[in-house]
């Protein structure tokens, strides 16, 4: 169905389901521009700088703490909790999106 | 203790204090969700406080630091349970002015002290 999935890459956040149903078709392109969304929404993100590739110590400039709180608007739009040992090793949007690949069973 | 740690092998403190201070940092970021005078404001004075003591490396004074923080939490717990109680008396019963001024003579509070 191709009007869902429409709405959701205008909307962004909003991820309509319901319980017990199957959930939203993720694709690995989906699955970008909601993290580049969120990244860019981060206010110590200059989006400019926003590409996959770049990390967030070295191209982006930011340190260990504004890593937790990035860590933590990405939880918030996926809806659920990434653990510290796992967020530490999560240094650009690539790392990001892959994780979320591997945690939500995305395959392409 | 946070960046300097990383690059300094030699004397760097071990990793587990590292990663308690990290999920402090964090608690402590969802607590200030609710903060009254706005997330910002909470995040940035939490931020900076942070970054003032990132240079210490000494195990039994990053414990102190972080003893210092979970009470930090304990307050705003405090503080959070304070302000609902004063909503919902404020909603539901009538204003008694003997109670009124007994109660909000020292407590117009508004943080507790993050001295550090």
């Amino acid at each position: 169905t191709a009007a869902p999935t429409n709405i959701l890459s205008a909307l962004g956040t909003i991820a309509p389901h319901r319980c017990y149903g199957h959930g939203v078709e993720m694709t690995r392109h989906m699955l970008n521009e909601r993290v580049l969304l969120v990244l860019r929404l981060f206010d110590k993100i200059n989006p400019d700088k926003l590409t996959l590739e770049s990390q967030f110590a070295k191209d982006l400039g930011l340190d260990s703490l504004d890593h937790v709180e990035l860590i933590m608007a990405v939880e918030d739009e996926f809806g659920f909790e990434i653990p510290d040992q796992d967020a530490e090793r999560l240094r650009s949007p690539e790392d990001i999106v892959q994780y979320l690949c591997d945690k939500l069973d995305v395959f392409d | 203790k946070l960046q300097s740690s990383i690059s300094d092998p030699m004397t760097s403190p071990p990793p587990q204090l590292r990663s308690q201070v990290i999920a402090l940092y964090k608690n402590l970021l969802y607590m200030g969700r609710d903060y009254p005078k706005g997330y910002a404001y909470f995040r940035d004075r939490l931020k900076s406080v942070f970054l003032k003591n990132s240079g210490v490396k000494d195990p039994d004074q990053i414990k102190v630091l972080i003893g210092r923080g979970e009470f930090v939490i304990k307050e705003l717990e405090a503080l959070y349970m304070l302000r609902k109680y004063r909503a919902l008396k404020h909603r539901y019963y009538e204003k008694d002015e003997a109670t009124t001024s007994a109660t909000t003579s020292s407590s117009d509070k508004e943080a507790p002290t993050k001295t550090q």
